[in-house]
């Protein structure tokens, strides 16, 4: 809390770096009426501080978090003993879309499903950081915070020089362990839906990085389950690690959606061939749906029978009797989510409720009790941020990144993305939000 | 116990030259509790290097790559096998207890769920004997009026349908009341074409019923795929490349 | 990284091509400024290099369209934005550090447009644009792609200058130097020339006088230099 004040000042100009980031074309895509546009992605220069205790306990949690995450998912594909043993009930599983059967048995290298995981935490304002969801499907926007660092110190050097800030462009290096560690045979490729994807910026500029090859399907083909690379001059390079920023259901046309064009016919059957690697693993999507993550923590004492370190948001799910009841008398005071919603969709605060759409919706919970969780407000706690000169406060998130290769690593930064829009909780880029540079002290 | 012989084919016919094709076929026959393969060929016209996988329902599956131009692709498979069906497949996966995306019902069909559900008691088996039974009252058995997309809840709307959407319905009615089942492709006595027919979990094995022809499945029954519906079963999926505007694909079975 | 996939090994020679093809009409534009200080419609014989009439105004019309206007395909703004296409996707061949300078050419054109003297606040994209050959140069290691790019800028420089009617002597140093890259390409890759059109090119461009008469099915040949298959006769 003091820490950050000391540091609540902006490091270097901000038109300064942002002319930066614009000349080395730090942008994202986003489509407007049909028409595809790159914008430019705010940076404001004032940056996230997390001092090194703080660090060093939220790093303890992501990791704990992380690895029972991991064990769980190895566990839903094989044995499900966490359903057979009461913990989940198995329908949170079952009707989950991320929950793939096609996946059944299918034991990644080394047993690692989540590669990269992206948490999303807050802050609130007694200083406690609460998980509001985890995301370990394709997890984006470790890029932004890389070359922002890059390039303010270049702008702002003394701010670095006179504070001990952990340098965090070793990223690209811990996700070529991370995709190294997964490696069949061959080298390694990052797989981009193309140039007009929002998040093609960093899918080029990861590649570049870590010296994966960037690749598109069309140049891609699995023969003999093996999946290749063709090249100009006609002959073929085998992948061993496929770094996939396509969904899942988009992967491979003949085991998922066949209407797919940006997949990879068979390469399911390369994969479970155990012929390549693929970064993050197919079927992760049930472990970071909003009806799990209320399990999370108990999964956690399951898996490795300790206490969760992190705390969730306080969660509740009607499912269970005694949350319906709780749900039923504090409504007003709630947020509720719909499980099968995402990017902000089916979220409703109780409090922005008439009476009458209360009751209504108090009867559309007890319909569908497995539909819904509720969650406690949480105080955010707001940074700040320079807005044309001044500083104003706003509400700001931090996705972590947790990379798991031999060990499970915490990269010592992360994404701080703001609401630029004083009454927004909406934090994401293609709705007008920016992003800081997060530092973490070394003491 | 019965020995079978079995022979399917399949003749993939463009009307101009593909490339690089991607496929993965589905027709070789488990070896499972209840049936055992004494011997099978398969046998791929062009020469093809293929693979062979196991997928996540127990499915034999073939995959190859074609990279030069080519107009057809032929395959067929050719054995023997022993069927014993007093004995009892135990592979249950979760996933068969959920409705899947061709079985989902719609407000048609959930509401008939709902108007004979009262009289469905007893054990699984009496259950699916009872479905079974409605169906055969209710859906009229005609061809060309439905085709490999065609949901359950389509074809009970049409209350036409070929052995498949038999089978969806079934299974979807199945699950609704909280019976698993799972949806099988292969040969039977009928001759030309392959069948489908449905399992249910009677709470410790899966037994067979064939709703099309509103009987138990015998041992003149040969599993060659199974899955949650169709989409897990189908006999060939493929990718390929091409200005071919259509492809004509001619099949025969036979079981003895 | 020893090898690329096809889309990126065209995606480099076009790079190449539009990247020339910025640069030259940037200097061809900066001498028609010059020489409508003396000629108010100095820049029509420009207009016929491309088969082109003029409508245009004036001669201020004339250079807002070809540095400005991204619908005018013979336009500076139209050749850069179409080279920074095809060098986006290359971000991992090329560097972070070369598509930055492709971005500062994009953003200095533009901002030029509002300034007094155009002409003076053009001058850095020269400086830029020898920055960015410079960084391609440095990053890609292998000599086989790198030997694209240059084939791509090559033949668009020596496209354009006969085009434009250069005299021979420039012509054939620049025909000399595509020789000299395409000898680089080994058969069977995609930017193997096609015999028979460059046995056209090399009759042509082998003298003075057959240049004068020729040059337009010297620029024809160079057009199909790597169709694939020989041609039938």
């Amino acid at each position: 809390m003091t820490q950050q004040k000391q540091f609540n000042k902006a490091v270097g100009n901000a038109s300064e770096i942002n002319e930066l980031l614009r000349r080395y074309g730090v942008k994202f895509g986003i489509y407007k009426d049909g028409v595809f546009n790159e914008q430019f992605f705010p940076f404001d220069p004032i940056p996230r501080v997390i001092s090194a205790e703080d660090f060093q306990s939220m790093e303890k949690g992501l990791v704990q978090r992380v690895n029972a995450l991991n064990e769980f998912l190895f566990d839903i594909y094989h044995e499900k003993k966490i359903v057979r043993d009461g913990i989940i009930p198995e329908d949170f599983i079952y009707i989950s879309k991320g929950y793939l059967a096609e996946c059944e048995g299918i034991t990644p290298k080394n047993k690692v499903y989540s590669h990269i995981s992206g948490i999303d935490l807050v802050q609130a304002k007694d200083g406690e950081w609460y998980i509001l969801e985890d995301n370990l499907r394709i997890p984006s926007g470790a890029s932004y915070p890389l070359i922002a660092r890059e390039l303010t110190r270049i702008a702002a050097p003394q701010a670095f020089s006179e504070n001990h800030i952990v340098d965090n462009r070793g990223y690209a290096e811990l996700l070529k362990e991370t995709m190294e560690y997964s490696n069949c045979g061959g080298i390694r490729a990052i797989l981009t839906p193309g140039r007009y994807n929002a998040a093609y910026f960093e899918h080029s500029y990861l590649a570049e990085h870590t010296g994966s090859v960037l690749v598109q399907n069309d140049e891609l083909f699995v023969e003999d389950n093996i999946l290749y690379q063709r090249t100009y001059s006609g002959s073929k390079t085998r992948i061993g690690v496929l770094y996939r920023r396509i969904a899942d259901e988009y992967l491979d046309p003949l085991t998922f959606l066949p209407e797919s064009l940006i997949g990879i016919p068979n390469l399911m059957e390369a994969y479970r061939s155990g012929n390549v690697g693929i970064v993050n693993a197919p079927g992760n999507g049930v472990a970071d749906d909003k009806g799990i993550y209320y399990f999370v923590p108990k999964m956690i004492k399951y898996y490795l029978g300790e206490e969760p370190i992190l705390k969730n948001a306080p969660t509740y799910l009607p499912f269970y009797d005694e949350d319906m009841k709780y749900v039923m008398d504090n409504l007003e005071k709630l947020v509720i989510k719909d499980v099968a919603e995402a990017g902000g969709y089916g979220v409703v605060f109780g409090s922005d409720l008439t009476k009458e759409k209360l009751e209504e919706f108090r009867k559309t919970i007890i319909a569908e009790p497995r539909r819904f969780i509720a969650q406690e407000v949480i105080d955010f706690l707001d940074l700040p941020i320079l807005d044309n000169g001044e500083t104003v406060m706003r509400k700001a998130d931090l996705r972590a990144f947790v990379l798991s290769g031999e060990k499970t690593k915490v990269w010592a930064s992360g994404l701080t993305r703001f609401s630029r829009n004083p009454d927004s909780f909406v934090v994401n880029s293609s709705q007008g939000g920016g992003f800081k540079d997060t530092w973490v002290l070394s003491r | 116990m019965k020995r079978v012989n079995f022979y399917y084919s399949t003749k993939l016919t463009f009307d101009d030259y593909v490339h690089n094709h991607s496929f993965a076929l589905r027709i070789m026959p488990p070896e499972t509790d209840t049936q055992h393969i004494l011997s099978c060929s398969l046998n791929i016209s062009p020469f093809v290097p293929t693979q062979q996988t196991v997928d996540a329902f127990g499915n034999n599956v073939t995959a190859g790559y074609m990279r030069d131009d080519h107009r057809f692709l032929d395959y067929e498979i050719k054995g023997s096998a022993e069927v014993d069906h007093t004995k009892h497949r135990l592979d249950l996966l979760p996933c068969y207890f959920y409705q899947s995306q061709y079985t989902k019902p719609d407000d048609g069909l959930r509401s008939f769920y709902d108007s004979i559900k009262g009289k469905c008691t007893g054990t699984a088996s009496d259950k699916a004997e009872y479905f079974c039974n409605i169906l055969s009252d209710t859906i009229e058995y005609k061809k060309g009026f439905t085709d490999t997309t065609t949901t359950a809840a389509q074809a009970f709307a049409l209350n036409k349908g070929v052995c498949q959407d038999f089978s969806h319905i079934l299974i979807s009615l199945l699950r609704m009341d909280g019976i698993a089942a799972r949806y099988i492709a292969g040969l039977a006595f009928c001759d030309g074409e392959t069948h489908s027919w449905v399992e249910y979990w009677t709470g410790d094995h899966w037994e067979g019923i064939d709703p099309a022809n509103n009987c138990p499945v015998s041992d003149d029954y040969l599993v060659i795929s199974q899955g949650r519906d169709f989409r897990d079963c189908a006999i060939d999926r493929g990718v390929m490349f091409g200005k071919y505007t259509k492809q004509l694909q001619l099949v025969r079975s036979v079981l003895t | 990284m020893g090898t690329i996939s096809i889309e990126h090994s065209d995606r480099l020679y076009w790079l190449g091509r539009y990247t020339e093809r910025f640069f030259i009409t940037l200097r061809s534009l900066d001498k028609l400024y010059d020489k409508m200080i003396d000629d108010k419609y100095g820049y029509r014989e420009y207009l016929g290099y491309f088969g082109l009439t003029d409508t245009y105004t004036d001669s201020i019309d004339f250079i807002r369209s070809f540095l400005y206007d991204e619908f005018n395909p013979n336009s500076a703004a139209y050749c850069l934005e179409r080279a920074y296409d095809n060098g986006i996707v290359l971000r991992e061949e090329i560097s972070t550090k070369s598509l930055s300078f492709l971005q500062m050419a994009k953003d200095t054109l533009t901002r030029s447009n509002d300034k007094a003297n155009v002409r003076l606040s053009l001058l850095p994209l020269k400086d830029i644009l020898y920055s960015f050959w410079g960084s391609v140069n440095e990053h890609i290691y292998d000599d086989e792609i790198r030997n694209i790019i240059y084939i791509g800028k090559t033949l668009e420089r020596l496209d354009l200058y006969m085009r434009m009617k250069y005299p021979y002597e420039a012509v054939h140093k620049e025909y000399v130097r595509l020789c000299k890259n395409l000898r680089r390409v080994p058969k069977d890759t995609p930017y193997r020339y096609n015999t028979r059109y460059l046995s056209h090119i090399v009759e042509i461009l082998g003298s003075e006088e057959e240049y004068l008469l020729h040059s337009d099915k010297a620029i024809e040949s160079l057009g199909h230099l790597f169709d694939t298959s020989e041609v039938m006769a």
